[in-house]
């Protein structure tokens, strides 16, 4: 396998009769900024949400960090080192800023039995597969009476949950919101949010959709030397959707083109923004005689 | 062990609570049904409040527990241990009965709770309301069970102290569960469960735990209850209208709040007798006039509550706790 930490290999998708995506092709690493542009309908979300496992892909293949991730749940896809904020905020709008990180932010607790172990029993045959349910079902119930109990190593990695949250909402520029309702905040302030959210699951690959929607011109400037700034901070590959032409060029290294479903070209930014089929795909056909 | 010192003085104060108040059985007959619907209350809160699923089907979870503690309260009753002096006996035996009451309405959850990953809102319901109907149905028709006629002769062990008990370890357990990363994935799934699950937060899986808790507490308050009653029937008391009564008592006191949860369960179990007083006064001697008044007290009391919820859409509390009160003056003062 490649050293890839996100490998999409020609992954269709298709809803009844419809082709949404087809062959999509695309490999983030490590320090990766790329890009994922296209007109409106060009199968840009879906690419995301077949990423992430909402969708299944009807033909190909995703991997995150080597494993395949086809048919795997969302949270388990979440959990191998993908994280995603949503073009449609999606906050968890009644809960405080810093609640809507701590709940991303996962304990870093010792667990009872070996992770890796119990999942690779829960991928393999039966019985084994049944044992490693049992032993997630024990840990997890240890859990809970930490939990009530509260006891000394619970409230330690409470702390530890907290102070990690905290971090994040300063490296977005939200401290001094941490006590407010994630709805009350401003739009702008709404996408760093969800950014810092996302980054709370310790990912290795980050998707934005459209992150600097609604954002003034002042806003997207910042926003632009915030997503280097994440990338080498947290040693991150990052993945971008946008409409904004100008956002894309300047900070991606690397884009790809979809125009209904089809990738109709991918490269650097200077070589695709003069290439025919994408002025096409944004400007319509050029007349025949003119 | 610090965590542990709130249930040492909830013991204290609940056994000088007992000695005070046994000389009313009216009071104490009173203490007990409002402390078995807080129960039920604070624990269908963890479903429709904290986790945001609809429910309504909990009366079905109390009779589980109310006919399978109560049988096996009878069949424990039959023998002696010996060596225990007989009242510590009977508790524990008492004790036995509700866990275990509990832990059979806990898989009830469990069994009710998979539907739930695939179901979402009223769909859902409906299928928590057939189960209280199938429960309901199957306690009819099981001989063991005393059939529609019901089971009798259930040892009276329900107390102030374990009933009173209970409502503080149900208190407990949800405010500890929403301060814990668990009560937050609950909380998340209730408010995107897109997001939630796109954070890491196995939505699945937390639904069906919010279920197996919910009902294993709801198994416990059908046991109480069903050791303070001389006879338990498969009817009013477990039935839909029951479940609703839960549901309106969380609603108003505000989705989501267990505080809320427990005032509107202490006021709403106490209005309609406290409404009665009143009207015996208001009919003064006149016995016939006070029954004719004493009708009214359903319709007023759904009166009541249209005007609650009209003014007060969120509930008394709305999602509000009173420790959240005592916790931001503190932050206030230093």
């Amino acid at each position: 396998m490649s050293d890839a930490l996100l490998h999409a290999k020609k992954v269709s998708i298709r809803f009844g009769g419809l082709k949404a995506l087809s062959e999509f092709d695309l490999e983030i690493r490590k320090g990766d900024l790329k890009g994922l542009i296209g007109p409106n309908g060009a199968g840009k979300t879906t690419a995301f949400n077949v990423l992430t496992g909402v969708y299944l892909p009807t033909e190909g293949e995703v991997f995150v960090c080597g494993e395949k991730v086809n048919g795997r749940r969302p949270h388990q896809i979440n959990r191998l080192g993908l994280a995603r904020t949503f073009q449609n905020i999606r906050l968890f709008k009644e809960l405080t800023v810093l609640d809507n990180v701590r709940i991303a932010v996962l304990a870093e607790r010792t667990p009872l039995f070996d992770r890796t172990r119990v999942e690779s029993l829960k991928r393999g045959p039966y019985p084994g597969r049944t044992v490693g349910s049992v032993l997630d079902a024990l840990d997890n119930y240890r859990d809970w009476w930490r939990a009530l109990l509260r006891t000394p190593g619970f409230l330690r990695e409470e702390e530890g949950i907290e102070k990690r949250a905290k971090e994040l909402l300063e490296v977005m520029g939200l401290s001094h919101r941490v006590d407010e309702l994630a709805r009350n905040l401003p739009y702008g302030e709404q996408r760093r949010l969800e950014i810092a959210r996302a980054l709370g699951t310790r990912p290795k690959v980050l998707l934005l959709d459209e992150p600097a929607a609604g954002m003034n011109t002042r806003e997207k400037a910042d926003l632009m030397v915030l997503i280097r700034e994440l990338r080498s901070r947290f040693e991150l590959g990052i993945l971008v959707i946008e409409h904004d032409m100008k956002l894309v060029m300047g900070i991606c290294e690397h884009l790809t083109v979809l125009d209904h479903g089809e990738t109709i070209a991918r490269g650097e930014p200077a070589a695709v923004r003069t290439d025919p089929k994408v002025v096409e795909a944004y400007l319509g056909e050029a007349p025949a005689h003119v | 062990m610090k965590s542990l010192a709130p249930v040492a003085i909830a013991i204290a104060v609940l056994a000088l609570l007992q000695v005070l108040t046994a000389s009313s059985e009216y009071f104490v007959y009173l203490s007990l049904l409002v402390g078995v619907n807080v129960v039920l209350a604070v624990s269908l809160n963890v479903i429709n409040g904290m986790t945001g699923q609809f429910s309504i089907g909990h009366a079905g979870f109390m009779a589980v527990g109310a006919f399978a503690s109560a049988l096996l309260s009878q069949v424990l009753n039959q023998y002696r241990l010996g060596f225990l002096p007989e009242p510590v006996e009977h508790q524990l035996f008492f004790f036995i009965s509700l866990v275990v009451g509990g832990a059979a309405a806990g898989m009830c959850g469990f069994i009710v709770g998979l539907p739930s990953l695939r179901l979402r809102g009223d769909y859902l319901a409906i299928v928590t309301l057939g189960f209280g109907e199938i429960i309901l149905v199957v306690v009819r028709n099981t001989p063991t069970f005393g059939g529609a006629l019901g089971l009798s002769g259930t040892p009276q062990y329900t107390s102030f102290f374990s009933v009173w008990f209970a409502v503080f370890i149900v208190v407990l357990f949800a405010r500890r569960l929403l301060a814990s990363p668990h009560g937050r994935n609950l909380v998340a799934i209730r408010e995107d469960e897109v997001a939630a699950e796109a954070m890491g937060v196995d939505t699945t899986g937390y639904k069906v735990r919010a279920f197996v808790v919910s009902s294993f507490f709801a198994g416990v308050a059908g046991g109480l209850f069903a050791h303070f009653q001389s006879i338990i029937t498969p009817g009013d008391s477990f039935s839909f209208v029951k479940s609703m009564e839960i549901v309106v008592m969380i609603v108003a006191g505000g989705l989501g709040s267990t505080t809320g949860a427990v005032v509107a369960a202490v006021v709403l179990t106490l209005l309609p007798e406290a409404m009665r007083a009143v009207f015996i006064q208001i009919g003064g001697g006149n016995v016939a006039l006070a029954q004719s008044i004493d009708q009214l007290r359903k319709p007023i009391f759904g009166v009541l509550l249209v005007v609650m919820m009209l003014t007060r859409p969120q509930g008394i509390f709305g999602t509000h706790e009173a420790w959240d009160l005592f916790k931001r003056k503190k932050g206030a003062r230093a």
